[in-house]
């Protein structure tokens, strides 16, 4: 047990002291304000659970968060499939290693917003001029429509955060030591049962890791929202962050934007938490 | 033991002379106001992004004229937000001596911190009426910017070739007429559509269009739009077929549709003869054909079927409001400010060549008055030949949020004209309950 004494809480002072100012002072404002009718510029008073009350049965609300929901899920899933095979591929004795390494990678380094009005321009103007080259009607109108916009944002996701994940699985996969495979192949394993019975098992702790990284991205996910779609067509691909973002931009709402603040934070935290639990346990196991 | 003990107390002393500074600046701007007893400093915090520069040339010169004034200019621009960063700024305890107000929401919202403009000389010379939805007990709360109006512009060139004469468009049975006569020569005019309709831009379709058939239910009285508890839709058919005219002869899919792609990619170009737009593209489209922009373009009126069919739409999109907060001296020469920037003879003359507004006040000479959209804007309203802004009158995101989303509904056939009605209208009695 270390020993606790006053330098140690000097040492820590720094840190504390900008947690408590942007962190846990925000927090307790935030949750003091979802209980008020706040308009961002003065208050009457207490309302008590009034705004929480309200928001279950906001259609738009609820609407969003299954939206959310919706697309975490698909996206969690593509997500790591994609990173799983581009690490399987640039795992691979290739000679273009490097290079597919670095350029798998890459679509994580451009910001979000920008990525987002790239891909706009891709599916509005690319996958148009595309369609009618090659006669497939599918191809017009992208994002003018609730199915194509949810598409559109899942593939946006998908090439954005498959590199960062492949970096992760590569991680893994180098760690599996030779013998093993080696082993299952002269036992006469062929190789897809070489994959199925000795890789996949050995990779599953980076699913853990995979799982949460994107899951949480894809859950807060407010940029590549607002410059792919900006919520429409009728704010049918709006996610949560953005909804909020509106309640209390534009509409002023700020106390009950507070409110559905309060609720969004404690669903991500506990998906947050859930990661904790998770991978300690899976710690012990090892 | 002691290094460690000083390493700490250093460890801290840098963090925490970190946050001092960080803190401190504001302070030190503080004093160094009050040190010189005469300088006044104003703090403008101000949205027009598009005259920024122009706007801060005349703040030099008005400097240079009045020594003892020190003009800080902050620009944040889109109407959304400015709204935000405007809140943001006056909690952080930093408040500006003059910011911007639109319509009567924000007088409410704001009426603690404005200060009574009654008796300067800008509030005399305001046009009738401009002052309308920021008079609150007899006090005039805020200043207008400009005038800004908005229609149908049309593609002269492509008019004439078709043999449309514009000057007959006075109803919607004349225009409708035009339009079919136009998409029946797209082919020989280069056109992809007659129209475009901006059907993403929920400001296009939920405020602007709306306020055309709305307006006529309130008197275009923004302040009996403020205070009506609901809507009617009185006009909700003439409403639907102006809407229709639009998104059928439209380039598609509307819903997806942006006001870039309106305005600089198909009506500059020339691909679309006719968008539903203001004055204020004028600047969009001289950017690619200042040919086009200064010869090529006119307004129509946007015809509303069993009222007006000659009249556009003009209103006061912004007003500039003191902040009552502020010290004795500072409201003083904010004051002062304004009244230079909008009657006095310098001022005159940025307004209307360097802002390129259509001035909000009288003892303007309208002839100067250099791109044709502003000028077609000013006579319809010399002639009275207008309809009032009213959706700042509308309840907070109501327009946008409410009617603008439902509008892209009806768009994508996923409702009916019935339902946009209907469900906006309890959308507008449950906000003003």
């Amino acid at each position: 047990m270390r020993k606790r004494d006053l330098s140690y809480w000097l040492f820590l002072m720094p840190v504390l002291a900008a947690l408590l100012l942007v962190v846990i002072a925000p927090l307790l404002l935030g949750i003091y304000y979802s209980f008020t009718d706040w308009n961002g510029i003065q208050t009457k008073g207490f309302i008590g659970f009034d705004n929480y009350i309200a928001l279950f049965q906001d259609e738009r609300f609820v609407d969003s968060l299954w939206f959310t929901v919706k697309f975490s899920i698909v996206s969690v899933i593509l997500i790591n499939l994609i990173g799983l095979s581009l690490a399987l591929i640039v795992t691979a004795k290739l000679k273009t290693n490097k290079a597919l390494r670095t350029i798998f990678f890459m679509p994580n380094l451009i910001g979000g917003l920008i990525l987002g009005f790239i891909w706009q321009f891709i599916f509005t103007k690319a996958f148009a001029g595309f369609g009618s080259i090659v006669g497939i009607e599918s191809l017009q109108g992208w994002l003018s429509t609730p199915g194509t916009g949810f598409w559109g944002l899942v593939i946006l996701m998908s090439w954005q955060m498959s590199g960062y994940i492949m970096v992760i699985y590569i991680a893994y996969l180098e760690g599996i030591s030779k013998e093993l495979i080696e082993a299952a192949e002269i036992d006469g394993a062929n190789a897809l049962q070489r994959f199925r019975h000795v890789v996949f098992p050995l990779v599953a702790p980076a699913f853990t890791v995979s799982m949460f990284l994107t899951l949480s991205n894809t859950f807060k996910l407010y940029d590549q929202n607002l410059s792919l779609t900006g919520g429409g067509p009728y704010n049918s691909t709006q996610m949560v962050a953005m909804e909020i973002f509106n309640t209390a931009f534009g509409r002023y709402d700020m106390a009950y934007a507070q409110a559905k603040a309060v609720i969004f934070f404690l669903i991500v935290a506990v998906i947050a938490l859930l990661q904790v639990y998770l991978s300690k346990k899976r710690e012990v196991e090892m | 033991m002691k290094r460690k003990w000083r390493a700490g107390i250093l460890a801290a002393s840098i963090g925490l002379a970190g946050f001092l500074t960080g803190c401190s600046s504001d302070e030190a701007g503080k004093s160094d106001n009050n040190s010189k007893n005469e300088q006044v400093a104003l703090d403008i915090f101000q949205f027009k992004v598009e005259f920024k520069d122009q706007f801060e040339a005349v703040a030099k010169a008005y400097e240079e004229e009045n020594e003892n004034v020190k003009i800080n200019i902050t620009t944040v621009g889109g109407g959304e937000d400015y709204g935000a960063a405007l809140r943001s700024k006056f909690a952080s305890g930093n408040e500006p001596a003059i910011y911007n107000i639109g319509g009567p929401q924000d007088v409410e919202d704001w009426k603690d911190k404005l200060a009574d403009l009654s008796d300067s000389a800008a509030a005399d010379a305001a046009l009738d009426g401009t002052l309308d939805g920021v008079t609150v007990d007899g006090k005039v709360l805020g200043l207008p910017y400009n005038q800004e109006g908005y229609g149908f512009i049309y593609n002269k060139n492509l008019f004439e070739k078709a043999g449309i004469d514009p000057s007959t468009i006075v109803d919607f049975a004349s225009l409708e007429a035009a339009v079919k006569e136009l998409d029946s020569k797209k082919g020989e005019l280069g056109l992809e559509a007659v129209f475009a309709l901006p059907g993403k831009e929920t400001w296009v379709t939920g405020l602007h269009l709306s306020n055309t058939f709305i307006a006529p239910e309130f008197d275009s009285n923004v302040l009996k739009a403020f205070e009506s508890k609901n809507i009617e839709f009185q006009y909700g058919d003439a409403f639907q077929k102006v809407l229709d005219l639009q998104n059928d002869f439209s380039v598609q899919p509307t819903v997806s549709l942006d006001y870039s792609k309106q305005v600089e990619e198909l009506f500059s170009l020339q691909k679309v003869a006719i968008i539903q737009q203001g004055n204020w593209v004028y600047g969009s489209i001289a950017g690619i054909d200042e040919e086009f922009a200064s010869n090529g373009i006119g307004l129509l009126p946007i015809p509303v079927e069993g009222y007006k069919g000659d009249h556009i739409p003009v209103g006061i999109p912004m007003y500039w409001g003191v902040n009552s907060n502020a010290d004795e001296a500072v409201v003083k020469e904010a004051k002062k400010f304004l009244d230079w920037l909008y009657t006095s003879d310098t001022g005159k003359e940025t307004v209307l060549n360097d802002f390129k507004f259509i001035p909000a006040y009288n003892g303007y000479d309208s002839s100067k008055i250099s791109d044709p959209l502003s000028k077609a804007v000013y006579e319809y309203a010399e002639k009275g030949k207008t309809i009032g802004w009213t959706f700042m009158g509308y309840p907070t995101g109501w327009g946008q949020d409410e009617l603008g989303v439902e509008i892209q509904k009806y768009l994508s056939d996923e409702g009916s004209w019935e339902d946009v009605i209907n469900a906006t209208k309890k959308a507008w009695e449950s906000s003003r309950q």
